[in-house]
């Protein structure tokens, strides 16, 4: 089983201390919920995860014990995806912008059909020839989720997933997150919302001045028996 | 008054009668100003990319010195590299003075600046996402670059034209550098200078009338391409 741990995280932004030693680990399936206050760190330690964001330091294990950031960066980089809370759309159609996460390896056959069942997952067969820029928030969010499951990630970092969208369109985004759960993929979800991701996080994280300031296990109703190996998944 | 309507309907007559020596010389500069863009662009948008992307000391002054660069006038340039390439110049052995190749460095040097200047400030408007989504989608540093100029294209377009009418309308450099010898250096602003001063009207307004229709193109198509990069509401 894969995880990662990171211990000792710190950063700064000039005087501003964002995160002080912070520590967090991940494993396959599992869904960290991370709250906090504006401005406590949560996008910071998100991005530092994925490899995106240098810290001050940072001690990181990945399964061949601690060695610093800047060592496992490649790993992080290869084995995580971010989501930002406004997720970017590349100019192109949707389809385009589910392509851009394949390797480009693939065969063109191969690729659309990859393609097709990222957008069947996702439910955005109806809009897949859209110009990408133009969608709204909820099918934006749901590209973005789609196009970061191409990419085929141990871990998925998502910052405010449901934040601005309406009821049907959050209802919608923490389906395919469920999904994306029981196939084993490790989440970490900040979000102002904590009530609405109960019921798949295993574990919450308060995040306050630079600390975990509260650990709660909250326990997810989903099942880990259902948990199948993404690749399985996609290629179905 | 009836000078200059004949001098301009020569002009015309000259442009489409096909003049063997007008052509050449619209050639030329075509030729100098295109080869110096072409040298100048990549490395120009690389350096633009680094300045925008890259934190290291003393960005702030390179970003800085590029933009007083784009303030300097033709002339400068001109006898600076004038000075460098002369006999007795550091560069003298490299023969290169009154040559096409030292208009194309002049030019170079001119439109560096300007390229860098412009291209900085298109990444600068790149929306940061746009980078990082691409590398956490497991794009390679050169992959994401290549994402990056697709979605500032118009920007770094409207730098490409703007660069090209800078050095297309140059005379200082061109003059200074490539000594105005006809059928070899003698370019646009530089023949139009020279006919204007022996009274040869109808030269000079040619020449005028083609550098006037690629501003026309040139601010045309700027117009039409930062039209089509508007932005999303």
């Amino acid at each position: 089983m894969s995880y990662i741990a990171f211990s000792e995280t710190h950063k700064a932004f000039g005087r501003r201390h964002i995160l002080q030693g912070v520590g967090i680990s991940l494993r396959e399936g599992q869904c960290c919920l991370l709250t906090g206050q504006n401005g406590a760190g949560k996008s910071t330690l998100q991005r530092i995860i994925a490899g995106l964001e240098r810290p001050d330091s940072a001690q990181v294990d990945v399964g061949d014990g601690y060695h610093s950031w800047k060592a496992q960066r490649k790993f992080l980089q290869a084995n995580c995806v971010y989501l930002h809370q406004q997720p970017f759309m590349f100019d192109g159609s949707v389809a385009e912008n589910l392509a851009y996460a394949l390797p480009r390896t693939l065969t063109k056959a191969e690729r659309l059909h990859r393609i097709q069942v990222a957008l069947t997952w996702a439910g955005l067969e109806d809009i897949a020839e859209c110009w990408a820029k133009t969608i709204s928030g909820g099918e934006r969010q749901r590209v973005a989720l789609a196009r970061a499951w191409l990419r085929s990630p141990r871990y998925m970092l998502l910052d405010e997933p449901s934040n601005n969208l309406d009821e049907d369109a959050k209802r919608r985004t923490l389906t395919l997150l469920e999904s994306l759960k029981v196939q084993g993929i490790a989440m970490v979800v900040a979000s102002h919302e904590a009530e609405q991701y109960r019921c798949i996080a295993d574990e919450q994280l308060d995040l306050a001045q630079g600390r975990i300031s509260a650990r709660t296990g909250v326990g997810s109703t989903l099942p880990p028996s259902n948990i199948i190996p993404i690749n399985k998944f996609q290629q179905a | 008054m009836e000078h200059l309507s004949n001098a301009t309907i020569q002009a015309f007559y000259l442009l489409f009668s096909g003049d063997r020596d007008l052509w050449r010389i619209i050639g030329i500069s075509c030729r100098v100003s295109s080869l110096a863009l072409m040298i100048a662009v990549l490395p120009a948008i690389m350096l633009a990319f680094i300045l925008s992307y890259a934190r290291f000391i003393g960005r702030r002054f390179v970003i800085s010195l590029f933009n007083t660069l784009l303030s300097v006038p033709a002339v400068v340039i001109g006898l600076t590299f004038y000075l460098l390439l002369s006999r007795q110049g550091p560069l003298g052995d490299l023969h290169l003075l009154f040559t096409q190749s030292a208009m194309v460095i002049g030019q170079i040097a001119l439109c560096f600046p300007m390229l860098v200047a412009m291209g900085h400030a298109a990444f600068q408007s790149a929306d940061k996402r746009a980078w990082e989504t691409a590398r956490t989608l497991g794009a390679s540093p050169l992959r994401a670059l290549l994402t990056i100029m697709r979605e500032i294209r118009f920007g770094l377009l409207a730098a490409l034209l703007a660069a090209f009418g800078r050095v297309i309308s140059e005379i200082g450099a061109s003059m200074m550098l490539g000594g105005n010898i006809l059928y070899y250096t003698r370019n646009i602003p530089t023949a139009i200078a020279l006919e204007t001063s022996k009274g040869e009207f109808a030269q000079g307004i040619a020449l005028g009338l083609v550098l006037l229709l690629f501003a026309f193109v040139l601010n045309t198509s700027l117009h039409y391409f930062q039209g089509k990069g508007q932005v999303i509401a």
